[in-house]
C-alpha cells in the first residue's frame, strides 16, 4: 500500500467516524448547546450560553488563527537556526489593549447573567394554566421521592401538570448523602444536601417525558439513580393526584410496587433474584421478606452495605411496601 | 578540585551505584528520583484511565462496575493530582531552579530529600490502599462527605493518610524553593533577570504554603469524622456538609495553578528559544503570574455552584472567577506576540508549546462558561466539566510538562531524545488529546453527568463516548512511542552544553552537569545571561 493510499483510507476512515456520530448528532443539537430547554428557566440559560458563546468563538478563532498564522508566516524555512528574530522586548500600548479588552468582555458577560437572573430564579405564583404546585423532592441512595402538598408519595417519576409552575423544594435525609437533582430540559441542577433546604422551579411548556439522572456522586448505584419528569395535561393530572390520595389512603395503590422498583430493585433485581449489586441477597421466596416487622428493622436501619432506604418512611408508605414484598415475592414468584 | 573533595567526603558504602541513590542530596538526582517515580505513577494512573474509558466505550458494559469504577476513578485523579502533575513540576524544579539561578544546591539539600522520600512514601500508601478492608477509596478525589464519612472499610482512611503524608513533603519542598529562590541567586541576578521558570515555581510554592493548611484541616476533620466522635460535617449532630466543600476548594482551585503555574513558566522557557526571540513583555509575564495567584484565593466557591448558596455569593464568584481570565488571557496574547516575527524552529520541544497554546486556550475558554453560573447550573458534574479540566491539566500542564523534558532532556542525561520518535509522539499526543475530550463536552451539554459507571442506550452518547475512548488509546500509544524514545536516548546523540542556544544559565554548565554544577558563574546582566554572553563573544569574533 503505497503512502498515499492510506492517508486517503485514513481521512475516509476518519470521514465514516464523523458522519457516524452526526446523525444521530441531527436529532437534537448534537451537544454544541444545553439540551433544548422545554421550562422558561432552561430558556434563560440557553439563552446565556449562546450569548456567551459569541465571544468564545471570536476569541478562540481570533487566537488559534493568529496562532496558525504565525507558524506558518514566521517558520525558520531555509534561515540559519541561529539567525535572531528581533530582538523585540515588548510594548506597553499593545498588552494595555489585550488587558483592557478582556475586561470589557467580561463585564458584558457580567451584566448579561444579571440580567437574566430574576426571569431564572423568581418562581411566578400562578400561570394561565393554574396556581403553583410545591413538591418535595427528597434524594436518597438511590432513588427519588416526592411528596406532593396532598401527601400523596411517588418515586422516581415525578409527575406534573402542564403550563403550571411548580415549585421544588429539594432535600435529603440527615442519614443520606449529597445527591443532585437535574433534569436538563426543564433547567438547571440543584444539590440535594442532607441538612440544607434547597430549591428549584420548572413550568413545563409540552407534555411527555424529560429524564435527567443524580449528578453527584452519590455512591455505588449512583449511575442508576434515574429521575423523570412525565408531564401532563392539567386535568388527567389532578385526576392522577386525586385518585392516588384516595387509593395510597385505603392502601390499595401501586406505591408499593413503585417504591420497590425505586428503592430496592436497583440491587435486589426487579424479581427480587439478588445480586443485580454488592451481592445483594435474593428476596424472591425469602421467609424473612413475609416478615414485615423485620423487613421494617432492615430497611429503616440499613444493613452491612444496604443503605437506610426507608429511613423516614411514614408508615403508610412502608406498608405498602412491606405488603408488596409479602404478596409479590415471599414464596410466591419461585423459579 | 571541589568535585574530588566531594567524592573523598563520601564513605564507601554510598558510593554504589543503589546506595548513592538512596542517601544523595544532591538536587540533580533527587530531581531525576521525583521524575522517575512520577512516570512510574503516570503510567499506572494512565492505565486506570484507560479502564474507564474501555468501560464507558459502550452502553450498559461490564468491563468495570460499580464500586470497583469508583475506586478507580477516585485513584486516577488522585494519583494524577498528587502523585504525577504536582511532584513532576516539584522535580522540574528541584533540577532546574539551582542550575538556573547559578547555585550549587537547594538550600536544605537534606530536606529536599526528606520531601522526596515522603512524596515516594505517600504514593505507595495511596497506591496499595487498593489492598485495604474494602477496597480503596471512592468517593472522587473530592471525597466529599457525608459520603466519605460513611464509606466502609480503611481505602478512605489511607487516602485521607496519604495526603496528609504529601502534605507534609510539599510544605517542605516549598518552603526550601522560596529559601532558594530569595538567598542563593547568582550576582547580578535581580528579581527582574530571574527566569521565568523559576519565577513560576518561586509562586507555586508560595501557593503550596499558603493553601495546604487548610487541605489538612480539612482532611483531619474527616479523619476524625470518620474514626473519632466528632461531626463536623454531620447534619444530624448539628455539623455541615457543606463546610468541607469549603475547606476542600479553598486548596483545590489554587492547587489548579499550583500545577499549571510552572507548566506556564516552561512554555515562557521554551517560546522564546525556538523563535529566536526575547520574550514578549517579560514584566507583565512575571506578574500576570502573581496576580493568577493571588485571584486563585478568592475563586473556590465556582465549584460550588449547585450547593443552593444565595445570587450574592454566586455573583461574587463569578467576578473573581473571570478575573482569573484577564491575566491569562494576558499571557497567551504576549506568547504569541514571541512568536510574532520570529524564526520558528519546530523541534519537538517547541511542538509541545504550541500545541499547549492551542488547547490550553480552549480550555480557559469553556472555564468562562463555567464561571457563568446559570449555565455552571446546567454542567456543572458533566462531562462538560471533565472536558474542560483535561485541557487545563492535560492538554495544559502535561503538554508543557513533555515541552520541558525534551527541552531539558540533554541537560538532565547528556543525550539528545530522538528528534523523529518525538514528533510521532507530538502528533499521536495531539490528536488523540483532541479526540478523547473534545467530544466529551458535547457529551456534557448533552446531560451526562460524570462519575458514572454505565449508561443507558442513546446514540449521541454512545458514538461521542466511542469516539472518546479510541481516542484516549490514541494518547496511549503516544505515549508508549515516548517510552520507547526515553529507551532509545540512551544511546542518543551527545547533547554538548547547550544543545538549543537557548538563554538561561542551566545551559552553561555540562550536560549532564557535575555534583557541584558549575566550576565558575558569569555575572548575570539581564534575564538572558547566555545569549549576552553570545553576543558579546560575537562582537570580540570568538564565536
Amino acid at each position: 500500500m503505497t503512502p498515499a493510499v492510506g492517508t486517503r483510507l485514513v481521512s475516509a476512515g476518519a470521514l465514516v467516524a464523523l458522519l457516524a456520530n452526526a446523525a444521530p448528532a441531527l436529532a437534537g443539537n448534537g451537544g454544541f448547546a444545553p439540551v433544548p430547554p422545554e421550562s422558561p428557566n432552561a430558556h434563560d440559560i440557553t439563552w446565556t450560553w449562546w450569548f456567551v458563546s459569541i465571544f468564545i468563538a471570536i476569541i478562540f478563532v481570533l487566537v488559534e488563527g493568529l496562532l496558525i498564522l504565525f507558524v506558518i508566516r514566521y517558520r525558520r524555512g531555509k534561515r540559519a537556526r541561529d539567525a535572531d528574530g528581533p530582538q523585540v522586548h515588548g510594548s506597553t500600548r499593545l498588552e494595555t489593549m489585550w488587558t483592557v479588552a478582556p475586561v470589557v468582555i467580561l463585564a458584558a458577560i457580567g451584566v448579561a447573567v444579571f440580567s437574566q437572573l430574576p426571569g431564572l430564579r423568581d418562581v411566578p405564583s400562578a400561570s394561565a394554566a393554574g396556581e403553583k404546585l410545591e413538591v418535595t423532592v427528597e434524594g436518597r441512595q438511590y432513588y427519588w421521592q416526592y411528596v406532593y402538598p396532598n401527601g400523596v408519595i411517588a418515586a422516581d417519576r415525578l409527575r406534573a401538570p402542564l403550563g403550571v409552575p411548580v415549585e421544588l423544594t429539594v432535600v435529603a435525609p440527615e442519614t443520606d448523602v449529597i445527591h443532585s437533582w437535574w433534569i436538563p430540559a426543564l433547567g438547571g441542577k440543584i444539590d440535594a444536601i442532607p441538612g440544607v433546604v434547597n430549591s428549584t422551579w420548572f413550568q413545563a411548556e409540552r407534555t411527555g417525558i424529560f429524564r435527567g439522572q443524580c449528578a453527584e456522586l452519590c455512591g455505588l448505584a449512583h449511575a442508576n439513580m434515574l429521575a423523570e419528569v412525565e408531564v401532563l395535561p392539567v386535568d388527567e393530572f389532578e385526576a392522577w393526584l386525586a385518585e392516588q390520595e384516595a387509593a395510597q389512603a385505603a392502601g390499595n395503590s401501586d406505591l408499593g410496587e413503585e417504591v420497590y422498583t425505586a428503592a430496592c430493585s436497583t440491587c435486589h433485581g426487579l424479581e427480587g433474584q439478588g445480586g443485580v449489586a454488592l451481592a445483594a441477597p435474593r428476596l424472591a421466596g425469602s421467609a424473612l421478606v413475609a416478615d414485615a416487622a423485620a423487613v421494617e428493622q432492615i430497611v429503616r436501619n440499613g444493613r452491612n452495605q444496604m443503605p437506610a432506604v426507608g429511613g423516614g418512611w411514614s408508615e403508610q408508605e412502608m406498608d405498602a411496601v412491606t405488603d408488596y414484598l409479602a404478596q409479590e415475592l415471599a414464596g410466591g414468584s419461585q423459579g | 578540585m571541589a568535585a574530588r573533595a566531594e567524592t573523598e567526603q563520601i564513605p564507601a558504602w554510598q558510593r554504589g551505584k543503589v546506595a548513592s541513590w538512596l542517601v544523595t542530596v544532591d538536587h540533580k538526582r533527587i530531581g531525576i528520583l521525583y521524575l522517575g517515580t512520577c512516570g512510574v505513577f503516570f503510567a499506572l494512573a494512565g492505565v486506570m484511565a484507560l479502564l474507564l474509558r474501555t468501560q464507558l466505550a459502550q452502553a450498559d458494559a461490564d468491563v468495570l462496575t460499580k464500586d470497583t469504577y469508583n475506586e478507580v476513578l477516585t485513584m486516577h485523579g488522585t494519583a494524577m493530582v498528587f502523585l504525577v502533575v504536582v511532584p513532576v513540576l516539584a522535580g522540574l524544579g528541584n533540577f532546574l531552579v539551582p542550575l538556573m539561578i547559578g547555585a550549587a544546591d537547594m538550600a536544605f539539600p537534606r530536606l529536599n530529600a526528606l520531601s522526596y522520600w515522603l512524596f515516594l512514601f505517600a504514593g505507595l500508601v495511596l497506591l496499595l490502599s487498593f489492598t485495604a478492608s474494602g477496597g480503596a477509596a471512592r468517593s472522587g478525589w473530592t471525597s466529599y462527605p457525608p459520603l466519605s464519612v460513611h464509606s466502609g472499610g480503611n481505602g478512605q482512611d489511607l487516602w485521607i493518610l496519604a495526603l496528609h503524608i504529601l502534605t507534609i513533603s510539599s510544605m517542605a519542598g516549598a518552603i526550601n524553593f522560596v529559601v532558594t529562590v530569595h538567598n542563593m541567586r547568582a550576582r547580578g541576578m535581580t528579581w527582574m533577570r530571574l527566569p521565568l521558570f523559576v519565577w513560576s515555581v518561586y509562586i507555586y510554592a508560595w501557593l503550596l504554603i499558603l493553601v495546604l493548611p487548610t487541605l489538612s484541616a480539612g482532611l483531619t476533620m474527616l479523619l476524625l469524622d470518620r474514626q473519632g466522635w466528632t461531626h463536623f460535617f454531620d447534619p444530624a449532630e448539628g455539623g455541615s456538609a457543606v463546610l468541607y466543600q469549603h475547606a476542600f476548594w479553598f486548596f483545590g482551585h489554587p492547587e489548579v495553578y499550583i500545577m499549571v503555574l510552572p507548566a506556564f513558566g516552561i512554555i515562557s522557557e521554551v517560546l522564546p528559544v525556538f523563535s529566536r526571540k526575547p520574550i514578549f513583555g517579560y514584566k507583565v509575564i512575571a506578574f500576570s503570574t502573581i496576580a493568577i495567584a493571588f485571584v486563585s484565593m478568592l475563586v473556590w466557591a465556582h465549584h460550588m455552584f449547585t450547593v443552593g448558596m444565595p445570587d450574592y455569593l454566586n455573583g461574587f464568584f463569578m467576578i473573581s472567577s473571570m478575573l482569573v481570565a484577564i491575566p491569562t488571557g494576558v499571557k497567551i496574547f504576549n506568547w504569541l506576540a514571541t512568536l510574532w516575527r520570529g524564526n520558528l524552529i519546530f523541534d519537538t520541544p517547541m511542538l509541545f508549546a504550541l500545541g499547549f497554546l492551542s488547547i490550553f486556550t480552549v480550555g480557559g475558554l469553556s472555564g468562562i462558561y463555567l464561571a457563568a453560573f446559570p449555565i455552571d447550573w446546567q454542567v456543572h458534574d458533566t462531562y462538560f466539566v471533565v472536558a474542560h479540566f483535561h485541557y487545563v491539566l492535560f492538554g495544559g500542564s502535561v503538554f508543557a510538562i513533555m515541552a520541558g523534558l525534551f527541552y531539558w532532556w540533554p541537560k538532565f542525561f547528556g543525550r539528545m531524545l530522538d528528534e523523529r520518535l518525538g514528533k510521532i509522539t507530538f502528533v499521536l499526543m495531539f490528536v488523540g488529546f483532541n479526540l478523547t475530550f473534545f467530544p466529551q463536552h458535547l457529551l456534557g451539554l448533552a446531560g451526562m453527568p460524570r462519575r458514572i459507571y454505565t449508561y443507558g442506550e442513546d446514540g449521541l452518547w454512545e458514538g461521542y463516548n466511542l469516539t472518546s475512548t479510541i481516542g484516549s488509546y490514541v494518547m496511549g500509544l503516544g505515549l508508549l512511542v515516548f517510552l520507547y524514545a526515553i529507551v532509545k536516548s540512551r544511546h542518543g546523540r551527545r547533547a554538548g552544553n547547550d544543545p538549543w542556544q537557548a538563554d538561561t544559565l542551566e545551559w552553561y554548565t555540562t550536560s549532564p552537569p557535575p555534583p557541584h554544577n558549575f566550576d565558575s558563574v558569569p555575572y548575570v546582566t539581564s534575564a538572558r545571561p547566555l545569549y549576552d554572553l553570545r553576543r558579546r563573544l560575537k562582537e570580540a569574533g570568538a564565536l
